[in-house]
């Protein structure tokens, strides 16, 4: 199948191709599928019950798909690059180095009425650095005070400048939740009546099975949402998942593994939808013991890899090869980075030598249990193979091994998991790789100069003085090899011809601004 | 022999539940805080670190001892309640209520389309072992047994839901607000369930019946020139209702078990969804709270299977 066949319109595979073209028009795809229409359900087909609907107690990632429905963050990103761009937050500034001014959106008020003012910012902010049963403290590690500067200007006061704030505050972080909703809630959170700013507001949600929520009708956005209302239908299995839409119950399903491209594409009535996203396969490495401990092995490891061929045996080529963990489309990417790992098993087989790695030692792995978690673990283990690395998976059930391989058994030498996107760089780069981060499953030691570019890639809002930064980082990891990137895996959507104005982003985490229904 | 009233009955078996109750709920608690894997770590959210887990486990009291845990669970279940989700923080009372009656409408078809079609298919294979008739239902009742009810699912789903559009491929609606709809939703699971009752139930009534039909009395019976129909209706079902009985509660509790995948592949909101999303998430107040409903209802079963076998053949001792 080509290429182009992959979108629905020529305009968004441009779009998509070539994320440098951020200058598409908002509006473009839109018109290009014709009058966008006001009305009827959007019915969505969901992979997992949400663990929370408030942003600052909720923990999963998939949690997003459902908050930003009814949450609007202070900034929002660029759906083909993560650019923030303004969001309740007209504008921003560093009027120094350790001062964040925040204007905030005059008119804007939440669900309940309340207005969302300089107050209500602050009162989320405060909650979301200090509340007890907050999960996002670490993202607000450098505001060391809120406060309110002008009826619609809040200021923070950091311990240090830091360049990822505007990336933080189109995630968890900057969902604004109504302070009337939180005082008056009787466990100090809204887990279960979200109370936000964002297009739709909160009608029910029956656990594990249905979640609905109707239009905003004092929306601040022109025009938007267009839907009267959306029907999350929480369905775990995906194959399931997939009926559900073509026999017509659901309109649209997201988060599809690549195995389901040929069965969604095969029915006549679906469009499918796809694009990178920054959910990358990779293995993480525990380099604080042996083997893993010398970076001869690390890098002999690495260069074993045929991501090529990973992409296409074990992800249908819905994927982008990763040489580390940003894909081509992101601002920060560093092309010379992706050189540092080429696929070399003779090169691979000479490190090995090099650090007396006998042929034939087991190099004990984690892994998943299930279906497609296997057949990756299968490839690697042949390709692995050609290059005289024997590697043996232990399968375990996520939460078990991510407990095992990150927490204090330190089961295994490596574990072949993924890594979900993170709305600024540095903090995937931080999360992973420092002393003490939890994902970095040995609690090993890393260079100064890593730590210090990581540190650097934050304290500083000039985007190219960034992007150096980056570029340092980026290196230092490959040249470590702290860590196997595998592959960006595409967002993969389907639904039925109904629904128009969807758009992937790079995050990966469904958003449905533009969404709209043919009757 | 006095007997015991049934009310009396019936108490002393509900009493000598609790204990299976406690051992059961005990048990699957010990079995999830042993499998590894932490729910401090889900709800810790993507970013933790090991202080923040720590952290989790003393805000949500996952850090005291595992019987003080248990004691606290049994504490407020003796009261009635049956706490809340960790996660989600749903009452874990509101989930098993709206899950129920659908697993429970599912089990009901099921049964029912297991004997109204087992029943005549065991009778007709026991008139005349060994003949064409029985081999047929043997072949029938072999591939019910054979054939995986997942596998039945699946393809029932892609030939009457998506190719021909009978019924609804998945979910689930409420009985009290759409009776006709429920059912409708509930019919192929149901079939892909009923599937192996059908065969269990043709299997055993079949060898009961051939037990029955070549003793002694129904010898004498022939003798006195009784029809077959009269012998097999008014003597043999008798005789073999009481077999019948007990395959009707052995089936009913392994069609609940059934419902664990069944219910995945239709995405039917039912007991059996919500226990595996516990387990998974390991939310241990889901899994306890379903663990207990489901010990009820099997008690519950058996009490009620226990006394009709007993109205019906009063040799056995209550």
């Amino acid at each position: 199948m080509t290429r182009e066949k992959m979108w629905t319109t020529r305009r968004e595979a441009m779009a998509l191709l070539s994320g440098a073209v951020a200058g598409v028009a908002f509006g473009g795809d839109v018109r290009a599928q014709g009058t966008p229409k006001r009305g009827g359900i959007l019915r969505i087909s969901a992979p997992t019950n949400p663990s929370s609907l408030d942003p600052a107690t909720g923990g999963a990632g998939s949690d997003h798909a459902f908050l930003f429905t009814m949450y609007d963050t202070l900034t929002e990103w660029d759906f083909e690059t993560l650019k923030p761009k303004p969001g309740l937050a007209e504008s921003w500034s560093f009027s120094d180095p350790t001062t964040f001014v925040l204007n905030i959106r005059p008119g804007v008020t939440f669900h309940d009425g309340t207005p969302l003012d300089a107050e209500a910012v602050k009162f989320n902010l405060e909650r979301n650095k200090s509340d007890p049963k907050s999960n996002i403290k670490a993202d607000l590690a450098t505001m060391a005070s809120a406060s309110v500067t002008g009826p619609m200007q809040v200021t923070l006061k950091l311990n240090a400048l830091d360049a990822a704030l505007p990336g933080i505050l189109s995630d968890r972080a900057g969902m604004m939740v109504s302070p009337t909703a939180l005082k008056a809630s009787a466990a100090g959170n809204v887990a279960r009546t979200p109370v936000g700013a964002g297009a739709y507001t909160f009608v029910s949600w029956a656990d594990g099975e249905k979640i609905v929520i109707k239009r905003n009708e004092k929306y601040w956005k022109p025009n938007r949402p267009y839907p009267d209302g959306i029907e999350f239908a929480i369905i775990p299995e995906l194959t399931t998942g997939v009926r559900s839409v073509t026999a017509g119950q659901n309109d649209l399903i997201y988060q599809l593994p690549p195995r389901q491209k040929v069965v969604v594409e095969r029915s006549k009535d679906l469009k499918v939808f796809n694009g990178p996203t920054l959910y990358v396969f990779q293995i993480f490495l525990n380099w604080a013991k042996p083997p893993f401990d010398d970076i001869r092995v690390r890098k002999a490891f690495n260069m074993a890899i045929d991501r090529e061929s990973f992409v296409k045996a074990a992800l249908a080529g819905l994927a982008e090869p990763a040489y580390m963990n940003l894909p081509k489309s992101h601002w920060a990417y560093d092309k010379s980075v992706a050189a540092l790992t080429p696929y070399d098993p003779a090169q691979a087989r000479k490190l090995l030598a090099e650090a007396n790695f006998k042929e034939g030692t087991t190099i004990d792995l984690v892994g998943y249990p299930d279906q497609d978690s296997v057949q990756r673990q299968e490839i690697l283990i042949e390709q692995l193979r050609k290059a005289g690395i024997s590697v043996r998976f232990l399968n375990a059930p996520i939460a078990e091994a991510s407990a095992a391989f990150f927490g204090a058994e330190k089961r295994g030498s490596g574990l072949l998991a993924a890594w979900t996107g993170r709305p600024d760089p540095s903090l995937t780069y931080s999360l992973m790789f420092t002393k003490d981060a939890y994902y970095n499953g040995g609690r090993g030691a890393v260079p100064p100069e890593l730590e210090a570019a990581i540190k650097e890639s934050r304290a500083s809002e000039d985007v190219q003085i960034r992007t150096k930064a980056f570029a340092t980082v980026q290196r230092l990891v490959m040249e470590n090899a702290f860590v196997a990137p595998l592959a960006f895996q595409f967002e993969l959507v389907a639904m039925n011809k109904k629904v128009q104005g969807y758009r992937p982003n790079l995050l990966g985490k469904p958003k449905y601004d533009d969404v709209w229904l043919e009757s | 022999m006095a007997r015991r009233s049934p009310a009396k009955v019936i108490g002393g078996r509900l009493l000598q539940a609790l204990p299976v109750i406690l051992l059961a709920t005990f048990m699957v608690f010990s079995l999830l805080k042993l499998v590894p894997g932490d729910i401090a770590v889900t709800l810790a959210g993507d970013n933790a670190t090991d202080a923040r887990i720590e952290e989790i486990r003393k805000v949500y009291g996952l850090d005291r001892p595992f019987l003080v845990q248990y004691g606290t669970w049994l504490g407020n279940a003796v009261q009635g309640d049956l706490s809340q989700s960790l996660l989600s923080g749903e009452k874990v009372a509101t989930s098993i209520s709206r899950a129920f009656p659908n697993t429970l409408l599912i089990v009901s078809i099921a049964l029912l389309l297991a004997l109204a079609t087992g029943i005549p298919m065991g009778i007709v294979a026991a008139i005349k072992p060994n003949g064409w008739v029985d081999k047929t239902v043997s072949m029938v009742a072999s591939l019910g047994v054979a054939i995986p009810g997942f596998w039945l699912a699946m393809i029932l789903v892609a030939e009457i839901s998506l190719k021909l559009n009978w019924l609804p491929a998945t979910g689930a609606k409420s009985f009290a607000v759409s009776p006709l709809e429920a059912i409708r939703h509930a019919l192929l699971p149901g079939i892909a369930i009923a599937a192996y009752g059908m065969a269990e139930v043709a299997r055993q009534l079949r060898g009961s019946l051939l037990e029955v039909l070549s003793s002694q009395y129904v010898r004498t019976l022939h003798a006195k020139g009784l029809s077959m129909t009269r012998i097999l209706w008014q003597h043999g079902l008798k005789n073999v209702s009481v077999n019948l009985f007990t395959i009707i509660s052995l089936l009913v509790n392994r069609m609940l078990a059934a419902t664990v995948v069944i219910e995945a592949v239709f995405a039917i909101p039912g007991l059996g969804s919500l226990i595996v999303r516990g387990a998974i998430q390991r939310d241990f107040p889901i899994v306890q709270g379903v663990v207990f409903t489901m010990v009820i209802v099997v008690i519950m079963v058996n009490l009620i299977a226990d006394l009709l076998c007993a109205a019906v053949d009063p040799r056995i001792e209550q």
